[in-house]
């Protein structure tokens, strides 16, 4: 056993080199699965079948880069999801009660996710409470609050402008998927480039020694949350704009996966590793594998069945990984 | 025969070979010192020893077998690690019979006939607290004796080969564990003692073995060995280890004062730091030293009065504010206080380097990977590269990563809490010799110690605090160590006086 490691150590191999960088690995997981869903299935790599994942994964990708944003820095927002089904909501009420311009809404509905979004981080750092605890408690509320505003009754007639939001395509490309993108980059660009970014892996790592430091933990984990909101209400809104309609369901299926593709993607739900490109190839990967599910007819009811089971894959490879790389020494 | 005995031992990490060539040989009823510097190879022989790591050469024999073949010899060595592995929150006895499989009761935990059992064990081992007592509430020494208790309750256990165990512990606690030891030793039991202080290793040693850069450069009784040699051993070169390292720089204006200040653990506390010197702080664990100085920096919360640096108010209770105004805290707790476990060398150093590095185009990698080349040049910090994860450096490396990383700003005040605990006596040095430098060039430094050596050697002028109040004002040259440990255990001026005796005194040097 320890000869060959450390043969392979010193001319890296493929394999090494894969499960060294966790960001590699999931990368070739995922050309892997999309390569093999090519190969079974005809239809998957049609303009229309792509254009219909990239779609799909543009809204659950917004909500993922902001709860991996969070996982970084060791804290969960369970509340996400409802926050962008309430955004949701509240801009379609906006524009179709109100009769107010369609870009107001917008401004108002992300500005009414930053709102939701600074409440859960202020309640975690002023009063100290657990974000996994405490966002049980206000997805309640706020998943609550869009039965009261909508008595469960979807909101029609959303305006024609803003659906190019969630409809539209430019050069072929969905435009939320467009969107995810700048919003991706943007993450990257602060994770990995800016002092910010170091601070939130510096926090997830240790808050104490981050405090040592001079690091405003507190203000960060703020600002984290508060982005975190704001990112969930426009999945939110996007979604109103696809679908043309402000459905009170919106957001329901936007709070496990997202956390199980940052997993998948090397994201710790202890904090202080992973990044959010990581996370949006996790989420892919669950993307291709539903809709192959769906390519082949198989019943949506073992959907989750599925992912489920691709969340334990990924998370027993990473340990046995780690547990190689540990009798490596490095 | 010797019990355990190793031989041509060699294990390799790629890239680096951190054991090679180790022959030793561990005898019942005597104390086996293992003595090296940090990254010598130390823990990586105790990982294989205790079979939680495997060689890749040579061979081990335990009661003349091999280990490899019979496993359940391992069960024969216990291991008592450095750090504090104890459940905080769990009871003495719980703690000492965890997981269970030793208490002969079925798969029933019997509070009671537990709780008789631990008793046995807390009077065997001098354990000031009762069975049902939590650990959170018991001493930082008796949580020490309680983790060799709870090594011992293996039946089978013949060979102890204990981490440090003195560092968190004062002079007189370290006597105390000391006797138990050596009560602890019989016929049938051998002890390995992994230590770095030189007083320890001659007053509790039988054998040697040093271990330098993965070698076993030297081994044989202690009585035939003196101190310097075994330094030279050790750091493969001769260390003055009377040199002084106190300030040459005359002591001029105050750069800040502190004045009635209270809080957590201590109370109305004035002193004046001046420009140009070592202020050292002597006290026991738990005399509200390293309290004081969190508070001073904001870490903690200031109950009552105020601090002033260069004449201006200082804001407490903001270390973002305190870093920015240039004060900074090293604290003794290295894993809990200092460092990014997961984080590579290169992202732990930059993080303080940040204004330096970032523009509006973000931080500059290029010029970040410069910053910390220098740092890690200029503190000789010995890792594979600045890529590697932090926590695979040894306790010296990581130490010396966070003292770059502190004067890659440019600090005014600097607080070192027990900057040498768990160092070995080179980085020492080299550590006493920044303070140095550092304090002439008109930083302000604190130094709290536990080692009365160190202070006498670094600090110009000693206070030294004892249940939370300052109970004494010394010139560092001319007060002689009987009068700082008199003031330490505050005899003669309260109450709470500790008796202190001869030997105590002796042993404080």
């Amino acid at each position: 056993m320890s000869t060959d490691t450390t043969a392979a150590a010193r001319a890296p191999s493929v394999l090494s080199i894969l499960i060294r960088n966790p960001l590699a690995g999931v990368f070739a997981a995922l050309v892997v699965i999309f390569a093999a869903s090519a190969l079974i299935s005809p239809y998957f790599l049609t303009a229309y079948n792509m254009s219909v994942i990239a779609r799909g994964l543009a809204f659950v990708g917004l909500v993922t880069i902001a709860q991996s944003s969070l996982m970084i820095l060791g804290e969960l927002d369970l509340s996400l999801g409802t926050i962008g089904g309430l955004c949701g909501v509240v801009s379609g009420m906006l524009m179709v009660q109100a009769g107010l311009p369609w870009g107001v809404a917008v401004i108002l509905a992300l500005g009414l996710g930053m709102l939701l979004g600074f409440v859960n981080g202020f309640l975690v750092t002023a009063l100290g409470l657990h974000s996994l605890v405490l966002t049980i408690g206000t997805a309640g509320i706020y998943g609550g609050a869009i039965l009261v505003l909508t008595k469960g009754v979807a909101i029609t007639g959303i305006p024609q402008g803003i659906q190019f939001l969630g409809r539209g395509d430019v050069l072929g490309i969905p435009v939320p998927f467009l969107i995810m993108l700048v919003v991706l980059a943007v993450a990257l660009f602060l994770t990995l480039k800016t002092p910010m970014g170091r601070y939130m892996y510096a926090i997830g790592n240790n808050a104490a020694a981050a405090r040592m430091l001079g690091i405003r933990v507190d203000r960060i984990r703020l600002l984290v949350f508060t982005f975190a909101g704001m990112l969930s209400a426009l999945a939110g809104l996007l979604m109103v704009a696809r679908l043309g309609t402000a459905q009170p369901s919106i957001g329901q299926t936007w709070v496990l996966a997202p956390i199980a593709a940052a997993v998948i993607g090397g994201v710790a739900t202890t904090g202080g590793v992973g990044s959010p490109l990581g996370a949006i190839f996790g989420a892919g990967i669950i993307a291709i594998i539903e809709n192959i599910i769906v390519l082949f007819g198989v019943s949506p009811y073992w959907q989750g069945v599925v992912s489920g089971a691709i969340v334990v894959l990924a998370i027993s490879f990473d340990a046995l990984s780690r547990r190689y790389l540990r009798r490596d020494g490095a | 025969m010797a019990y355990l005995e190793a031989r041509g031992l060699g294990r390799d990490f790629p890239g680096v070979t951190a054991l090679d060539e180790i022959d030793l040989s561990i005898e019942l009823g005597r104390t086996h010192i293992l003595a090296g510097e940090n990254g010598a190879g130390k823990s990586t022989l105790v990982k294989i020893l205790t079979g939680s790591d495997r060689a890749t050469r040579g061979s081990i024999a335990i009661d003349g077998h091999d280990p490899l073949e019979q496993p359940d010899l391992f069960r024969n060595i216990a291991y008592v690690p450095q750090e504090l592995s104890l459940f905080a929150d769990v009871s003495v006895a719980e703690n000492l019979f965890m997981p269970f499989d030793r208490t002969g009761h079925g798969g029933i935990v019997n509070r009671r006939r537990m709780e008789a059992e631990a008793q046995n064990y807390l009077d065997r081992f001098g354990i000031d607290a009762k069975p049902s007592d939590l650990v959170r509430h018991i001493s930082v020494p008796d949580q020490q004796l309680l983790q060799i208790a709870r090594a011992s309750t293996n039946q089978d256990m013949k060979v102890l080969i204990l981490d440090e165990p003195t560092s968190a512990l004062t002079a007189r606690e370290v006597q105390r564990v000391f006797k138990i030891i050596r009560g602890f030793l019989d016929r049938d039991h051998a002890i390995v003692f992994i230590s770095h202080k030189m007083e320890e290793v001659f007053e509790i040693g039988d054998d040697y073995t040093v271990l330098r850069n993965g070698k076993k450069v030297d081994a044989g009784r202690v009585a035939e060995i003196d101190e310097p040699a075994l330094i030279r051993a050790m750091s493969g070169r001769e260390v003055a280890i009377d040199e002084h390292f106190r300030s040459n720089r005359p002591v001029t204006d105050r750069i800040m004062t502190v004045e009635n200040l209270s809080g957590h653990m201590f109370d109305n506390i004035s002193f004046d730091l001046k420009r140009g010197e070592i202020l050292g702080f002597a006290g026991l664990v738990g005399a509200g030293r390293s309290e004081l100085m969190q508070t001073i920096f904001g870490f903690r919360k200031a109950t009552a009065g105020r601090v002033q640096v260069e004449e201006q108010d200082w804001r407490l209770n903001d270390t973002a504010a305190s870093v920015a105004g240039g004060m900074l805290y090293l604290s003794e707790e290295r894993k809990h206080h200092g460092i990014f476990p997961l984080l590579s060398l290169r992202e732990n150093i930059g993080l303080s380097v940040l204004s330096l590095t970032s523009g509006a185009a973000g931080i500059d990698f290029g010029k970040e990977r410069g910053l910390v080349r220098r740092v890690i040049e200029d503190y000789d910090i010995k890792a594979a590269g600045p890529g590697q994860r932090i926590s695979n450096l040894s306790g010296g490396n990581q130490q010396k990563a966070i003292i770059g990383r502190a004067m890659a700003t440019t600090p005014r005040i600097l607080i070192f809490d027990e900057p040498t605990k768990g160092i070995d006596i080179r980085t020492k040095a080299e550590i006493y010799r920044i303070m140095k430098e550092l304090a002439e060039d008109g930083v302000g430094i604190i130094l709290i110690s536990s080692e009365m050596t160190e202070l006498r050697r670094c600090a110009s002028r000693i206070l030294t605090m004892h249940g939370g109040r300052i109970t004494g004002d010394f010139d560092a040259a001319s007060s002689d160590t009987e009068t700082l440990v008199g003031a330490i255990f505050a005899t003669g001026s309260g109450a709470d006086a500790a008796p202190r005796n001869d030997a105590e005194a002796h042993h404080v040097h």
